[in-house]
């Protein structure tokens, strides 16, 4: 299954927006991708664009390199930011039919249906309206509807929004597990920590750009060096204002992660937290995706 | 009828032939954009993604509460419109005459043969005397009674408006035995009575050529209103199954894997199927009943005819659906479709008044000729020209073959405000929105 998605020079205006900038990354077969952007950033019309459903000004999106044809659309498989499933029809209609529209036979769609159905532990709703699921399971559904055709290019927009901690694990795990499978996995998410335990690869765009792309272990130790210190008795890190070439980067219940400059001693940093009190934590730490997100954003 | 049973088949082998030709375009253009190099490319796909669409349109609406009630509905309201004048004005295979006294052969032998005229069997009942006679009449076991030859007595009095098979016999009768009364009283001789009873009019010598006078059918008028209540109700489908399909947002879904125009033309097909369906049922079901109760309505319609009918609810169906499938892009609620709605139906509305005026004059008006070439009036005004008569077969075939090319200009048209409008979510898109992009 293997599979590799380009999208090379992307432009698109709206009115006096431009939503897409000469935007160009790509997707290997077998990587789970975060496709990470501030609200707006163009990352929906990225993916519209992929599946042919927002004019494009310029720019081409290839596949196994070759334009996007709607017989590789047919096996794709797209999560929408916003949901949608016909509300009165029964779920196991509802997925044979998608399943397929996508050029699955009616046995193979039934037998795959009941299979993920089965899987997400909604096997006995089968015949009930979507209507009747709560949001956790009618995005289970949706999340069936992309994944039932056994999809080479997977490509969801916020699967993980609304979703508990038990439902965020179930569909982070299928996730991976299709990656593993061979299939390109893009998936877009806010939930930044969810993002850097799923994925290998990111991609950051603003403003129809593309700002940052690159495997999260090498994000991680790239930039500059963290400091991740504890005070015993201080909350607010203040002892730390004032250090020379030190950015206090967070600070949280006690903890104070810093960015230290190149120039920067340990030794200093750590004469400077003893002066406040008893060092109880004081550990070098590879970026977090959350602070590779926001540096690439400045 | 022989001429426009050719235009009906005519038309669906146009019909047949431009599908044909679509569908094999349609294979061409598949062909060259998959490549042979790609996998699982599901064979015979791309002409059944349409049937799929429509397979599940038919199905929902089949399945529906409001289909069932619908048809039934419709189906009680045609039935009533048949049943109840058959009713209220019950059609007799038999005339029973009393006759008191002599009446003359002659006379017997003429009344005979008048039944006969109007599909009546005339039996003679023979009453001693006039109470008995008028005690019968009174109860209805007669229908009236001859007195001498000289007296009608009848239940109740014959109005000048009265087209019954009695009222007319009552009243030739009547005129018949004056006649005779005034020639035995003028004691004229038996060649001379002979002379007078053989006469005849003049003739008239017209100058001109009087124009035919024409009164369009029931049938006509019944197919009309059939087809503005079917295309108000399944445009509405249109309206409505497409908004909610943006409403609900699967849109999204759906137009990842099948392209617009096919998704829209198997929501028309799936839809206009399930109309064709329900016409299907309400025709067959109106010639069933009218045949068992005799009704008068359907007398003398041809199959042209109904195919006819059946045509333009087709022809109006598909190019409505277009037009209300792209209005219903533009809208994702109740409130919204509301101020779509009205402007639609305009021109339904239009061609339907300007139809049924037309219909009950005479002679068709040149604005309902006018109206039978234009495609949005069409199906209302060709469907009245055929039930005044002597449309021939080519009028029949240009007026459906200009609807034909319209519905295809209409369909592209709609097709590319629907994939412009169906993703704007939000406030409701109006036209300008959609003139460039999604």
């Amino acid at each position: 299954m293997a599979g590799l998605l380009e999208v090379r020079g992307l432009r698109r205006r709206f009115a006096n927006l431009i939503a897409l900038d000469d935007l160009s990354f790509s997707v290997r077969a077998g990587e789970v991708v975060g496709f990470l952007g501030p609200n707006g950033a163009g990352k929906t019309t990225t993916m519209r664009a992929i599946f042919g459903l927002t004019d494009l000004d310029a720019g081409e999106v290839r596949w196994n390199g070759a334009s996007v044809s709607a017989g590789d659309r047919r096996r794709f498989g797209y999560m929408p930011e916003e949901r949608g499933l016909y509300p009165g029809m029964r779920i196991g209609d509802q997925l044979v039919y998608i399943g397929r529209l996508h050029g699955m036979s009616m046995d193979d769609a039934r037998r795959a249906a009941a299979s993920w159905l089965e899987r997400l532990g909604l096997a006995d709703r089968v015949n009930d309206k979507v209507e009747s699921l709560s949001h956790g399971n009618q995005q289970r559904v949706q999340l069936t509807a992309a994944l039932l055709h056994e999809p080479e290019l997977l490509i969801l927009d916020e699967p993980l929004a609304g979703l508990d901690p038990t439902g965020i694990d179930d569909i982070g795990a299928i996730l991976v597990e299709r990656a593993r499978a061979g299939c390109c996995v893009l998936f877009s998410s806010h939930q930044l920590d969810q993002v850097e335990d799923l994925c290998e690869t990111v991609i950051i765009i603003d403003h129809g750009r593309l700002l940052e792309t690159g495997r999260v272990d090498d994000l991680a130790t790239g930039g500059a060096r963290r400091l991740v210190v504890r005070v015993e008795g201080d909350r607010d890190g203040s002892w730390s204002t004032g250090l020379e070439g030190v950015t206090v980067s967070q600070v949280a219940g006690g903890e104070v992660r810093l960015i230290l400059d190149e120039g920067v001693d340990t030794d200093d940093v750590l004469e400077a937290a003893r002066r406040a009190g008893r060092v109880t934590e004081f550990v070098m730490q590879r970026r977090r995706l959350s602070e590779v997100f926001r540096e690439a954003l400045r | 009828m022989k001429a426009l049973r050719f235009a009906v088949i005519a038309t669906a082998v146009v019909l047949s032939v431009a599908f044909r030709l679509w569908r094999r375009r349609r294979r061409r253009d598949a062909s060259a954009s998959t490549t042979p190099t790609r996998r699982h490319a599901p064979r015979q796909f791309v002409a059944s993604d349409v049937g799929l669409v429509m397979g599940r349109e038919l199905r929902e609406r089949l399945r529906s509460h409001f289909y069932l009630l619908g048809t039934i509905a419709i189906v009680l309201v045609v039935g009533a419109a048949i049943v109840i004048p058959t009713l209220t004005h019950p059609k007799s295979t038999s005339e029973s005459i009393g006759v008191v006294g002599t009446l003359s052969t002659s006379t017997r032998s003429w009344l005979a043969t008048s039944g006969q005229a109007f599909g009546v069997h005339v039996r003679f009942v023979e009453f001693s005397d006039v109470a008995h006679a008028r005690t019968d009449v009174s109860s209805g076991r007669v229908d009236f009674a001859v007195v001498n030859g000289l007296e009608l007595v009848v239940k109740t009095g014959i109005s000048p408006g009265d087209t019954s098979t009695t009222a007319y016999i009552v009243q030739a009768l009547a005129a018949r035995l004056g006649t005779q009364r005034a020639l035995a009283a003028a004691h004229l001789s038996a060649q001379q009575a002979a002379t007078l009873a053989h006469s005849a009019p003049v003739p008239i010598v017209a100058l001109h050529r009087a124009g035919p006078v024409k009164h369009v059918n029931a049938t006509s008028i019944i197919g009309v209103i059939l087809i503005f209540v079917m295309l108000q109700q399944y445009n509405t489908w249109i309206l409505m199954g497409v908004m909610e399909e943006k409403a609900s947002r699967v849109i999204e879904v759906l137009l990842s894997t099948v392209r617009p125009v096919r998704l829209l033309a198997g929501k028309v097909m799936g839809i206009g199927l399930a109309a064709l369906l329900q016409a299907s049922v309400v025709v067959a079901f109106a010639l069933v009943v009218s045949s068992v109760v005799g009704s008068d309505l359907l007398h003398g319609t041809g199959t042209a005819q109904i195919l006819g009918t059946l045509v333009w609810l087709v022809l109006g169906y598909s190019l409505y659906s277009w037009v209300y499938a792209a209005a219903g892009s533009m809208a994702e609620r109740q409130d919204q479709i509301q101020s779509l709605a009205l402007p639609l139906s305009l021109p339904l509305i239009v061609g339907y008044v300007v139809t049924l005026t037309a219909a009950s004059s005479p002679t068709p008006s040149l604005l309902l000729k006018v109206f039978a070439y234009i495609p949005l009036t069409a199906p209302f005004a060709m469907t009245a020209l055929v039930g005044f008569g002597g449309v021939a077969w080519w009028q029949f075939a240009l007026s459906a073959l200009t609807s034909i090319v319209c519905t295809l200009g209409i369909a592209r048209l709609a097709t590319g405000i629907y994939r412009r409008a169906i993703l704007r979510t939000g406030r409701r898109v109006r036209l300008k929105d959609v003139r460039r992009s999604t």
